[in-house]
């Protein structure tokens, strides 16, 4: 029995994905959250917010977090616990979140302005998650936890 | 395999450019849209539609790229609608703001029959 296998609760499902740090694995886990969501009976609407936020906090990480050098990895821990999906997304720490990025709210009217009209993602995590949290891993990665809570 | 190619093709309907995005609109795709507007845009077109088919991956580099088009079509006096986005999608583009530089439109008949009549109204 692994050590992830014996530190959860008898109620916790936990499913692992390692991805190399390439633009295109992002829909890896995306596609796996959704199936896992949907098998838990969320609704097409939020599966599609799911999709989403992982898709971009997977991205962030390959793409910033990992500096998309392919040997690093980006951890993508799935963990279904009573009506909830915990999603963790770790990377190796190349760089880290900027802070000022974790609370912007991006405009529109400045984004036209600017020759680089991206730094979407984070905001677009914390308007579609319902809990978002930015912490550094113990490894010392940058590590997005968000959780999607099933309505009944 | 994992960096699904976004097909782009354009027609002209009536007084309208069409421009139809066929996968996903990640930062694939961005030499390819931005060929397409400036296609059209060289043929004098002033009312853009971009034509979606329920996209089922449209990510936050996506975004940034339909935000270019925006601009363009701002400082160039043209006029930009969506069409054939999925509900989901759709709800992005609103919180986002692009749904206040061009109307969002449930599919592309109901684009075509409104942009048709403004322009003649």
């Amino acid at each position: 029995m692994s050590d992830d296998t014996k530190r959860s609760k008898p109620s916790e499902k936990m499913i692992e994905l390692r991805l190399p740090s390439k633009l295109g694995y992002e829909r890896v886990a995306m596609d796996a959250a959704a199936s896992l969501a949907s098998r838990m009976g969320f609704e097409t609407d939020r599966v599609s917010a799911l999709k989403t936020a992982v898709s971009e906090a997977v991205t962030n990480a390959i793409e910033h977090g990992n500096q998309h050098d392919e040997a690093m990895k980006v951890v993508v821990l799935l963990t279904v616990r009573g009506d909830e999906l915990i999603v963790s997304v770790t990377d190796q720490g190349h760089k880290t979140i900027d802070e000022a990025y974790v609370s912007r709210v991006p405009q529109i009217s400045e984004a036209m302005k600017r020759d680089d009209k991206g730094g979407w993602g984070i905001w677009l995590i914390q308007e579609l998650m319902d809990e978002v949290e930015f912490t550094t891993a113990p490894s010392g990665g940058n590590q997005v936890r968000m959780v999607i809570h099933l309505e009944r | 395999m994992l960096e699904d190619e976004l097909r782009v093709s354009t027609r002209v309907i009536g007084n309208i450019a069409v421009i139809d995005l066929v996968g996903d609109v990640t930062t694939f795709a961005e030499a390819k849209i931005n060929a397409a507007y400036q296609e059209m845009s060289q043929n004098g077109a002033q009312q853009i539609l971009l034509n979606f088919r329920q996209n089922d991956y449209i990510n936050s580099a996506g975004i940034a790229i339909l935000i270019g088009i925006v601009t363009e079509v701002t400082r160039n006096d043209q006029k930009l609608a969506f069409s054939g986005l999925s509900p989901h999608f759709q709800k992005i583009f609103r919180m986002v703001g692009l749904s206040q530089y061009a109307k969002i439109y449930q599919d592309e008949q109901e684009a075509l029959t409104d942009l048709q009549d403004a322009a003649t109204a």
